[in-house]
C-alpha cells in the first residue's frame, strides 16, 4: 500500500527507518505490514504527522509499536515535532500488506 | 479517516497479573502430583476426599487462578476499557490464594469443620472482589461487546458456584438446604464448569483466537446464539435436576450445550480458514485442539446416561471430570499461557526500550523445545489416563498421571523462564 504524503523525498527517508520498526508478535516491519497510512510534513513549523493503524484496535503490543514508531521518526527528524495519529477507519486488512509482507506471511 | 480519541487501550500492570500465573502453574503441578498419588480413587464414587481435592485443585488453583490472571490482563481488550481497580485485583489474589489451599486441605483430610469453611469463605470474598472489578470495568462505557457480556455473565456464574459451594460446606454440619449436600454436587459442578469455565473460555477465546491467527473473521450473531444456548442449558439443567427424576429430560440441556460447543468450534474453524498468517504456531494449535477436546465430556455424559449399567457410572463420571479439567481446560491454558504471558513480560521488560536495538519476539521469552516436549507429554498422559480409566488398570493410570506430572513440571519451568526474563538490550 502506498503511503500518502505531501513530500515524497522526506517520506522515503522516514520510511527507511520505519522499515526497522517491527510488530513483535508477527515479526514483520510496520511498512510492509501496511500500518503506515499517511505521513505529512509541515516544513515551516517543522511538524511531522504520521497517520497509522494497528492490525487490531486491541493489539497488546500497540503501545510499544507506536512508541517505537515515534522514536524512529524522531531519530530521522531530530528537530521536528512528531505527532502520531492512530486511526482504525479504515481498518487494517490483508489488502494493505505489501508484496514482501504477503510473501513473509506465506500468502 | 479520524484519529482515535484517547489512543490505545492501556495494558494492565504486570504486577497485578503475574502472581496469578505463577500461582496457577504451581496449582497445575500440585493437581498433577495429587493425581499421581490418588489414582486408586478412580474406581470409586467421585464423592471421595482424594477426588474432591484433585478436582478443586484443578478447578480453583489451576483453572480459575490462571483465568483470573489472564482476564485481568485481557479485560481492557474484552470490555474495551481500562481495568477498574488494581487494588481489587490484589485483594482477589490475596483472598483466593490463601483460601484455595485451606479448602483443598479440608477436602483431602475430609474435615468439614474450619478448614473447609474458612477456605470457602475466603474464596468467596476473593470472587466478590473480582466480580466488583469486572462490573466496574465493564460499565464504564455505555456499550458492551458480546465478549464483555460473556465475561460478566461467567463471573456471575462463578459467584453462584462458590456461594453455592459455601452453602454445601456449611450444610454438612448444619442443615440449611432441604437435601443432603451430595445431592446438589452436580448442580454445583455444572454452575462452575458451564457457567464459569465454558462461558469464560468461549468469551475470551472468540476474541483471542482470531486475533492470534490474524483473522478478520467475526460473527457476533453466532456468538450471541452460543451465549443464549449455554445460559439456557445451564438454567434448564439446574431446574430439571431439582424438579424431575427422569434422566431423559436432561438430554435437553445436554444437546443445547453440545450445539453451542459445535457452533463455537465452527467459529474457530472459520477464523482459522480466514487467517492472514499461513503458519500457525504451536500455542494456537494447542488452543484449537482444546476446542475439539470440549466434545469429549459430552460423549462421556451421553454414554453415562444412555448406554452403561448403573454399576459403571462412577468411572464414567470420573472420565467426564477428567476430560474437563485435565482435558480442554488444561489444553487451552497450556496454549494460551504462552500466547498471553510473553506479551505481559515483553511489555514489562521492553516497552520503554523500543528502538534501542532488536528486541526479542514474545515467543522468544520461553523455551520452545521445552514447550513441545511438554505438549507431547501432556497429550500422551491425557490419552493414557483415559485408557486407564476405561480399563481400570492401576499401572496404566500411574503412567498417564506420571506423563501429566512431567508436563506440569515442564510448564512450571517455562513459566519461570518467562517470568524471570531480563532485558537483552
Amino acid at each position: 500500500m502506498d503511503v500518502k504524503t505531501n513530500n515524497s523525498e522526506k517520506c522515503d527517508y522516514a520510511l527507511q527507518d520505519l522499515y526497522n520498526v517491527y510488530d513483535p508478535e508477527i515479526g514483520l516491519n510496520i511498512v510492509d505490514l501496511g500500518l503506515i497510512y499517511e505521513i505529512y510534513f509541515d516544513d515551516i513549523d517543522k511538524k511531522l504527522t504520521c497517520i497509522m493503524t494497528l492490525t487490531t484496535q486491541f493489539c497488546p503490543m500497540g503501545d510499544a509499536i507506536t512508541t517505537d514508531t515515534r522514536n524512529s521518526l524522531t531519530q530521522s527528524f531530530p528537530d521536528w515535532e512528531i505527532t502520531i495519529n492512530l486511526v482504525f477507519d479504515p481498518a487494517w486488512s490483508f489488502s494493505m500488506l505489501s508484496p514482501d509482507g504477503r510473501a513473509y506471511l506465506g500468502r | 479517516m479520524s484519529p482515535l480519541v484517547g489512543g490505545l487501550q492501556k495494558t494492565t500492570n504486570y504486577k497485578v497479573v503475574l502472581p496469578f500465573y505463577i500461582y496457577a502453574s504451581l496449582g497445575f503441578l500440585l493437581g498433577s502430583l495429587l493425581l499421581l498419588f490418588t489414582t486408586d480413587a478412580v474406581g470409586a464414587h467421585h464423592f471421595n476426599p482424594q477426588t474432591l481435592a484433585v478436582t478443586h485443585t484443578m478447578a480453583l488453583a489451576w483453572g480459575t487462578m490462571i483465568i483470573f490472571g489472564a482476564s485481568h490482563q485481557l479485560l481492557p481488550v474484552l470490555v474495551e476499557g481500562k481495568l477498574d481497580s488494581d487494588r481489587l485485583a490484589y485483594l482477589t489474589f490475596g483472598f483466593t490464594a490463601v483460601g484455595i489451599p485451606i479448602l483443598i486441605y479440608g477436602f483431602y483430610e475430609f474435615d468439614m469443620g474450619w478448614p473447609m469453611q474458612a477456605g470457602a469463605i475466603l474464596i468467596n470474598i476473593g470472587v466478590i472482589c473480582y466480580l466488583a472489578n469486572v462490573i466496574g470495568s465493564s460499565f464504564k462505557k455505555n456499550k458492551r461487546s458480546v465478549h464483555a457480556w460473556y465475561v460478566i455473565t461467567a463471573t456471575l456464574w462463578l459467584f453462584a458456584t462458590t456461594f453455592f459451594g459455601l452453602l454445601l460446606v456449611l450444610n454438612f454440619r448444619t442443615p440449611i438446604l432441604p437435601g443432603n449436600s451430595v445431592d446438589y454436587l452436580s448442580i454445583h459442578a455444572h454452575l462452575g464448569i458451564v457457567g464459569w469455565f465454558v462461558l469464560m473460555v468461549i468469551g475470551v477465546g472468540s476474541r483471542l483466537i482470531p486475533m492470534f491467527l490474524i483473522s478478520k473473521y467475526t460473527n457476533e450473531k453466532m456468538l450471541w446464539c452460543v451465549f443464549a444456548l449455554l445460559n439456557l442449558a445451564l438454567i434448564a439443567f439446574s431446574v430439571l435436576y431439582l424438579v424431575t427424576s427422569s434422566p431423559a429430560l436432561l438430554y435437553i440441556p445436554i444437546i443445547m450445550g453440545l450445539v453451542a460447543i459445535v457452533l463455537f468450534g465452527r467459529h474457530c474453524y472459520l477464523a482459522y480458514k480466514a487467517r492472514i498468517r499461513k503458519s500457525v504456531d504451536q500455542q494456537v494449535k494447542t488452543s484449537l485442539i482444546s476446542v475439539a477436546q470440549m466434545l469429549l465430556p459430552f460423549v462421556a455424559l451421553i454414554a453415562a446416561l444412555a448406554f452403561l449399567p448403573n454399576g459403571q457410572f462412577p468411572r464414567i463420571a470420573m472420565l467426564y471430570g477428567f476430560c474437563i479439567f485435565f482435558g480442554w481446560i488444561t489444553a487451552i491454558i497450556l496454549g494460551m499461557t504462552f500466547k498471553t504471558m510473553p506479551f505481559i513480560i515483553w511489555n514489562k521488560v521492553y516497552h520503554n526500550k523500543a528502538h534501542q536495538g532488536r528486541t526479542p519476539a514474545p515467543k522468544e521469552l520461553f523455551n520452545d523445545d521445552v514447550y513441545k516436549i511438554m505438549l507431547y507429554s501432556y497429550l500422551a498422559g491425557f490419552i493414557i489416563f483415559i485408557i486407564g480409566i476405561i480399563v481400570l488398570n492401576a499401572i496404566v493410570l500411574k503412567i498417564g498421571a506420571l506423563a501429566l506430572l512431567i508436563a506440569a513440571i515442564l510448564y512450571v519451568y517455562n513459566v519461570m523462564i518467562a517470568a524471570s526474563h531480563k532485558s537483552k538490550l
